[in-house]
């Protein structure tokens, strides 16, 4: 059963539901295999043996055992050994700033945010109303993005949204 | 508080007092899909705990792990050789 050559199936470990080809008996119980699996031992009660059976030498590389799979029907991927390496520490990307441009900056936002509270407080429903304009017209941009091939202006699609989201302010509006 | 639904534990405050608190029980152990036998290497612990732990904490590296215990798994690739 357990011959050099017999194609198995690996019942047990992270690769297990794998195959594999026996390459060597080391013991009555042990037995070194290859293949879709690591090369290492294996006890003969972790494995399952098909019908099949190679013609494969004693002792064979990983690169005939390759060559055998491919005549099989299974592409079987050659592997390196893995060296252990650190890991980069991140690194964080210092900008230069001047005491100067963090003033204007600072300054500059103040100053947004002034004109947003005095818009809000003194038109409401015109503010609100502009406001899903420009929700409805990023969304149909947006969708508009995610589906390339159809070829509708953002203009079209906004108004056909508004009617479906929100009828009330639509017919004020037109 | 009568209900059971929370667990009671008992608390030494820095006085030297013994007080009950109250805490959330953990959820019951994963069953294996076939045998209905608990799983190992899956942890009983609430949704959230469980969110923040990685993958691998949560279930045994290897096909169906997590959904079948290890003796079902290979009964099932035995029978599909």
């Amino acid at each position: 059963m357990f011959e050099i050559g017999r194609v198995c199936v690996k019942l047990a470990g992270r690769d297990s539901n794998k195959k594999c080809i026996i390459v060597d008996l080391i013991d009555d119980k042990i037995v070194l295999i290859d293949g879709q699996t690591r090369r290492r031992k294996c006890n003969v009660k972790h494995l399952e043996p098909t019908a099949e059976v190679v013609k494969i030498k004693k002792n064979a590389s990983a690169s005939d055992v390759i060559k055998v799979f491919k005549d099989i029907g299974i592409e079987v991927k050659p592997t390196k050994p893995k060296t252990s390496t650190t890991r980069p520490k991140k690194q964080k990307v210092k900008r230069e700033k001047t005491e100067a441009q963090d003033k204007t900056k600072k300054s500059e936002a103040k100053a947004v945010k002034k004109e947003k509270v005095e818009s809000t407080k003194q038109t409401s429903k015109a503010s609100l109303s502009s406001a899903r304009e420009q929700q409805t017209s990023k969304a149909s941009l947006s969708s508009a993005r995610e589906q390339p091939k159809v070829a509708k202006t953002p203009a079209e699609k906004a108004p056909v949204k508004k009617d479906a989201v929100k009828p009330a302010p639509a017919k004020t509006e037109k | 508080m009568r209900s059971r639904t929370l667990r009671r534990v008992k608390v030494k405050t820095p006085g030297g007092e013994t007080k009950v608190h109250f805490r959330l029980r953990k959820p019951a152990h994963a069953k294996c899909a076939v045998c209905k036998n608990p799983l190992k290497g899956t942890p009983r612990a609430r949704p959230v705990d469980l969110q923040n732990m990685p993958k691998t904490q949560k279930r045994p590296e290897r096909p169906f792990g997590g959904v079948l215990c290890s003796s079902c798994s290979r009964k099932k690739i035995k029978n599909s050789v």
